[in-house]
């Protein structure tokens, strides 16, 4: 299992304030699409890796193995831009291809630039979310959000599912801990019997609980508002001031490659 | 501890109270509870201590009886529930059912923010808070990632930081090992030092014994006995009913007692080391037959660090 969230608490970069984490990606990630230029997507990717596994120190074989989750799903999207299927007889500029039974299969240039720009851009946008993911933790995202005004129902319902994804887990590890000591898992029959019950068992727990959460936060006086202070972080103006370069410097790099026609 | 008349910080006049499931909890429970002391509520699983407990915060309104607090009747309004889960701050037994947040410092803020504090004592608050329950060396940790003991804590710091005048426990060394236990009751008997009230619920008599000023007996919905804990424990008859054991202290200390080793009027010891000085006091035994058989006890490993430590004062 890949530990993300426990990246977010122990990466070199968690004492840097979330908010210039955010924009920082945020603003990556924004140039990154509005240019479709190949060239922003790999000087994207590669500030994105450098600063996520040189500068926050996260192991980069933990950073690669994520940067494959996303890879399986990209072949599958980029081949079928990338291989132009056809009935019409029409001769296009083929670099390859191969037909069969009237059908052509085949790859031209034009849509394997397509491929590779599509491969690349959104090789760069995981990046930059991988980026943000691996050194802020949630709590501290929720803080930046409520700093951004957003609607504090969603940035409660998010804190509350964050924190009880964990919870829900630890539960459904000790019912299936207790089941397989059991044999509750021996068997196929056995499995899918327990498997059930663990279901069953955890949402009943669940509803439990958050009866549970609710007197308790009822008893310190909650009247319909989760409202929490975050921890201050410090403004680095270096920081603040190394994010404009590095922007700029990609803006002006996107603005030459449009003109250029790179 | 002497208490008098009217120093009563919550009182509950007969109260009832039944679960919408037809479980009976309360019969009747009527308690005063004396302003800054340290209160033992003591009952085997499903006496009603939690129940009772959940009227003393307003969470649950009793179908008959009163719960008063300074004085004054308990009204179920809004402002009036507000000021009084001000006062009385509950720590529930299970962390995971009390902290709602993934962050230590937002979970701890959450109480003084509803009391509607501005943010800087707000802030100041928390500070305290961690700083007394030693909380603020995993601020950055999210509570996913605390141990048992830790998580106890945190929710200690989140009632702490509303600073309460009264504080109740449900069960708080439950589940914790001797060490966290020992800080949890170094760190109550901290917080009574300063003048909050301290209520605690528990299976363990020894600990009620030992660290309570007065202990409440609870069994089926209703208290059984009060009084201070020399008088409680010694209640045969009590202990018999409502399946509690005497802690060990008064055991040894009524076994002594009956061999004539003490004075009649000598005083009950409350903990080990009052049990040493009274042995020392009263020429038990020699010295050195002591020390033997001390050493022996230290030999078979048991206690090892408190044998020491009575040894030496001797």
């Amino acid at each position: 299992m890949l530990n993300i969230d426990g990246f977010a608490y122990t990466n070199r970069l968690k004492n840097v304030h979330p908010t210039e984490k955010a924009v920082f990606a945020l603003l990556t990630l924004f140039l990154c699409l509005v240019f479709s230029s190949f060239t922003v997507s790999c000087l994207t990717l590669l500030l994105m890796t450098v600063v996520t596994v040189r500068r926050a120190g996260i192991p980069y074989r933990a950073y690669f193995r994520m940067m494959a989750i996303p890879f399986s799903f990209l072949v599958v999207g980029v081949l079928t831009i990338g291989i132009t299927i056809t009935t019409q007889r029409v001769e296009q500029e083929w670099l390859g291809s191969l037909t069969a039974a009237g059908v052509t299969f085949g790859v031209t240039s034009g849509s394997i630039i397509k491929a590779a720009e599509l491969a690349g851009k959104s090789l760069a946008a995981v990046s930059c979310l991988y980026f943000l993911a691996l050194t802020t933790p949630v709590v501290d995202l929720t803080a930046a959000m409520r700093k951004l005004r957003i609607p504090s129902l969603f940035i409660e319902l998010t804190e509350l599912t964050y924190r009880f994804i964990f919870v829900l887990q630890e539960t459904a590890e000790d019912i299936y801990l207790s089941q397989s000591v059991r044999w509750g898992y021996s068997s196929l029959k056995n499995s899918y019997k327990s498997l059930g019950s663990l279901t069953a068992t955890l949402f009943l727990r669940a509803h439990h609980r958050s009866g549970m959460i609710f007197t308790a936060l009822t008893a310190r006086g909650y009247n319909g508002q989760l409202s929490v202070l975050a921890p201050e972080y410090r403004v680095s103006t270096a920081n603040i001031l190394m994010i404009t370069v590095v922007e700029l410097l990609l803006l002006s790099v996107g603005v030459i490659a449009e003109v250029k026609g790179i | 501890m002497s208490i008098e008349t009217g120093d009563w910080i919550i009182e509950a006049c007969n109260l009832s109270y039944m679960y919408p499931d037809g479980t009976q909890a309360l019969r009747g429970v009527s308690l005063k509870i004396p302003k800054g002391g340290k209160i033992a509520l003591l009952g085997s699983n499903g006496a009603g201590k939690s129940t009772l407990f959940l009227h003393l915060n307003g969470i649950l309104r009793p179908r008959e009886g009163v719960v008063r607090f300074a004085g004054s009747d308990l009204k179920y309004d809004r402002q009036t529930l507000l000021e009084l889960r001000k006062n009385v701050g509950i720590v529930f037994q299970d962390p995971d059912s009390q902290l709602f947040s993934a962050s230590v410092y937002q979970e701890i803020s959450f109480g003084p923010l509803n009391l509607g504090l501005p943010e800087e004592i707000v802030r100041e608050r928390v500070e305290t808070a961690m700083a007394a329950t030693g909380t603020g060396e995993f601020r950055q940790r999210p509570t996913h990632m605390l141990s048992y003991g830790q998580k106890k804590r945190v929710c200690i710091a989140g009632i702490l930081a509303m600073n309460p005048s009264v504080m109740v426990c449900d069960e708080p060394t439950a589940w914790l090992d001797p060490k966290n236990a020992r800080q949890i009751i170094s760190l109550f008997n901290q917080i009574a030092s300063d003048g909050t009230t301290v209520i605690i619920s528990t299976h363990d008599v020894n600990l009620a014994y030992s660290w309570a000023d007065y202990v409440f007996i609870m069994a089926e919905g209703n208290i059984m006995g009060e009084g201070d804990p020399e008088s409680v424990f010694r209640d045969e008859i009590l202990m018999y009913k409502t399946n509690l054991e005497k802690p060990w202290l008064v055991e040894i200390h009524e076994i002594l007692l009956k061999k004539g080793c003490f004075p009649a009027d000598s005083s009950m010891p409350r903990n080990r080391d009052e049990l040493y000085q009274l042995l020392r006091n009263n020429n038990m035994c020699r010295r050195e037959e002591m020390l033997n058989d001390f050493n022996n006890i230290r030999d078979e490993g048991r206690e090892r660090n408190n044998v020491t430590l009575g040894i030496k004062r001797l």
